[in-house]
């Protein structure tokens, strides 16, 4: 007993050695390891150079489930050929929020990252946090008005607050109005006439639903504010001022917009009651359960690939007008790093931008692209000709506007998110919830309105 | 007449329990077009795993993995061990409070102390190491407390006939309490193991380099798509290349599991 005691304690101590050894090593000798990801073209070329060597940390999350960080992390490549004497260490950080909480763990024990992917709700909560520099400079010495004019205004609205410009759109999304063409055949539907107004979209979906399929989906979980704000801006105005100091919940024209979406199942029929889940709404519409689905562009590429049957996407239908809000991704270049640093980031994020790799980094996830002259590439065209669907985000970002974002987010998300659920989910009245919500947010904003 | 009923319920409880486990392994081995679909048929593919395989660099993660749970564990059975005995059966000033401190450490969630932990490691320059994702759980007060119930459980006859055979404390530990604690140590190894295991969001902040990363590292990607909903057949297939280990080591150690759970009281 006692010697086979101390076997294993001798085994255990050993193993431990081994552990600590193993992570030094890996910590020291990390670019022999056999990951292809570690840019070793940046050792041949930094001596070359006479510039001084830079190393940047960039953090970025996958949102659309696949193994993209292979394509990120080869861009990071590229981007180190072209410029030898700055090497990008690409670091997948798991979701948008996990990113977020990574980054903020960083940042306040002041190691932030060079640059990073961030949702662009993020932007008060970085502001708030000192977390952010802005790039309005390093606009203006390279790049300049041309550069920037050419993202499209509904994204930039995310990016900029008090005259200045803080993030540049990367990985950005719409929502569009995704419809099963077959479904609508059978249902005696014109295929290429999507519904054009709110009272198209009730009618269709009724007639639409029938045994083993819905008219219409609209996720309300997760993200209701986000699919809130679609009615909110066809029939009124935005949710927040400018500033992101004020939000506006409680207007008549919310009420009648809420009303509007909860109708759409406790009247109508045409939609499940009860919550609809996020995540499995596009699997329902690949699988012919629902004929019409609310959804993001960024799942454009996996209806394409997986859907059996003939669809067509639309701009959203329109009440008082058109509306939708952006969602998605921008970068951010960190403050406390050193100047060589903050503008070899903005190198990497004038590359990642290329209106080329915006049209490769559409193709490949689905997402739209954030500039204007990424549509002209040869690349885009030809693949916009074989699948026009992939146009319809682009021609909705003239109706497109901010999405939900205000100092201390989360509260006031939260706070909106829930109300919303206990009108489509649990039948309080619209006027009510909203004036609720309306009186929590203003009580969490109101430090920042003295 | 009871017997039937409470097997009954015991099959159904089982049964509710395993419907999750077996469609994971439904969907991850059928075509991806097929994935949620209704109908029985007897498609089977392998390009879920092999696509997901690719897709990270999962031979990595798992020995990351295995020497980070392993380490752990191995340390906190030292920790734990001595601290436990400690508290059963020596007297010292303090005893109770201390005591009271280290249970009150049990109900602090460890997602709280991320920020403050990954402070400390960035002091200690332990950033990005296998051995930063160990060093907030090296002692764990919940091994000292399940291990100080069991040394307590143990007859305080046997600590007095060794010490007259000239036994010291040490060898009273090592060759009377810990011998006799097995079931202890294995139900506080499931947990332990389990939970490092799985954990994800703590080493996904304290590492960046792919050398260091974890398995639920490899799993996230696939799993974490809130743009598209879920991508069913790569996550079921994710899921299983991550669980599998631990699943083939149940099967194996079932019988001493069941044991150690039911002596040590834990459910």
């Amino acid at each position: 007993m006692r010697s086979k005691m101390k076997a294993i304690l001798l085994v255990l101590a050993s193993i431990m050695i081994m552990a600590g050894c193993s992570s030094n090593t890996a910590n020291n000798g990390g670019s022999a390891a056999p990951a292809s990801n570690e840019p070793a073209a940046a050792e041949n070329g930094g001596a070359a150079s006479t510039d001084e060597k830079v190393e940047l940390t960039f953090y970025y999350p996958v949102a659309v489930g696949g193994p993209l960080t292979q394509i990120i992390e080869q861009m990071a490549a590229d981007f180190t050929k072209e410029n030898p004497n700055i090497t990008v260490k690409p670091v997948y950080t798991g979701s948008y929020d996990d990113t977020m909480i990574k980054t903020q763990a960083s940042v306040q024990g002041k190691t932030p990252p060079d640059v990073a992917v961030l949702l662009s709700t993020e932007l008060y909560t970085l502001l708030d946090m000192d977390a952010i520099v802005p790039l309005d400079d390093m606009i203006a010495a390279d790049g300049g008005d041309e550069y920037i004019n050419d993202f499209y205004p509904g994204f930039m609205a995310n990016s900029q607050t008090g005259g200045q410009t803080w993030g540049i759109p990367f990985q950005r999304s719409t929502i569009v109005l995704y419809y099963n063409k077959e479904a609508f055949k059978a249902a005696g539907l014109d295929p290429e006439k999507a519904p054009k107004t709110w009272d198209e979209l009730a009618d269709y979906a009724k007639k639409l639903t029938k045994d083993g399929q819905w008219g219409l989906e609209i996720p309300t979980t997760g993200f209701q504010y986000w699919m809130f704000q679609t009615f909110a801006l066809q029939n009124g105005k935005n949710l927040m001022s400018d500033d992101g100091k004020q939000v506006f919940f409680n207007t008549p024209e919310n009420v009648e917009a809420l009303a509007f979406w909860r109708d759409l199942s406790a009247v109508h029929k045409a939609m499940p009651e009860g919550s609809i889940e996020w995540a499995t709404v596009p699997s329902d519409f690949i699988e012919g359960k629902t004929a019409m689905m609310y959804h993001t562009t960024g799942n454009l590429t996996n209806v394409k690939n997986n859907a059996q049957f003939d669809f067509g996407v639309s701009i959203l239908p329109a009440s008082k007008q058109h509306g939708t809000p952006t969602g998605g991704g921008n970068f951010y270049i960190f403050k406390g790093t050193s100047e060589a640093k903050q503008q070899a980031a903005w190198k990497f994020i004038k590359f990642m931008t290329e209106p080329e790799r915006m049209a490769q980094w559409s193709i490949d996830t689905g997402y739209v692209a954030p500039r204007e002259s990424a549509y002209e590439t040869e690349k885009m065209k030809a693949y916009t000709a074989e699948f026009p669907q992939a146009l319809v985000a682009r021609d909705q970002l003239q109706y497109a506007s901010a999405e939900l974002s205000t100092h201390n987010n989360g509260k006031v998300v939260k706070a909106f998110n829930d109300s919303l659920q206990s009108v489509l989910t649990g039948g309080a009245d619209p006027a009510a919830a909203l004036q609720k919500a309306q009186e929590e947010a203003d009580k969490v904003l109101a430090p920042f309105n003295k | 007449m009871t017997k039937k009923i409470s097997y009954t319920l015991m099959y159904v409880m089982a049964i509710i329990w395993l419907i999750p486990l077996v469609w994971t392994f439904w969907t991850a081995f059928r075509p991806k077009k097929l994935a949620l679909s209704p109908s029985i048929t007897f498609d089977f593919t392998f390009a879920n795993f092999s696509h997901v395989w690719q897709g990270a660099p999962f031979s990595t993660y798992y020995l990351n993995t295995l020497l980070v749970v392993v380490g752990i564990f191995t340390v906190q059975f030292l920790t734990a061990t001595m601290a436990a005995f400690a508290f059963a059966r020596i007297d010292f000033w303090g005893k109770q409070l201390v005591f009271v401190l280290f249970l009150a450490q049990i109900m602090i969630p460890a997602d709280i102390l991320i920020f403050p932990n990954y402070t400390t490691l960035r002091d200690l320059s332990l950033l990005d190491t296998k051995l930063g994702i160990m060093m907030p759980y090296l002692a764990s007060a919940f091994g000292v407390f399940l291990l100080r119930q069991m040394f307590k459980t143990l007859p305080y006859e046997l600590d007095e006939a060794a010490r007259m055979e000239g036994c010291n404390l040490w060898q009273i530990l090592w060759k009377i309490y810990v011998p006799l604690s097995r079931p202890a140590y294995i139900s506080f190894g499931v947990v332990s193991v389990s939970y490092h295991w799985n954990n994800f969001l703590w080493p996904l902040i304290v590492t960046n380099s792919v050398e260091n990363r974890l398995l639920t590292v490899g799993l996230a990607i696939f799993a974490q798509s809130f743009e598209t909903g879920a991508q069913w057949s790569e996550v079921t297939a994710a899921t299983i290349i991550v669980i599998i280990p631990l699943i083939i080591a149940y099967m194996l150690f079932q019988r001493q599991f069941m044991n150690s759970f039911i002596h040590s009281g834990i459910k």
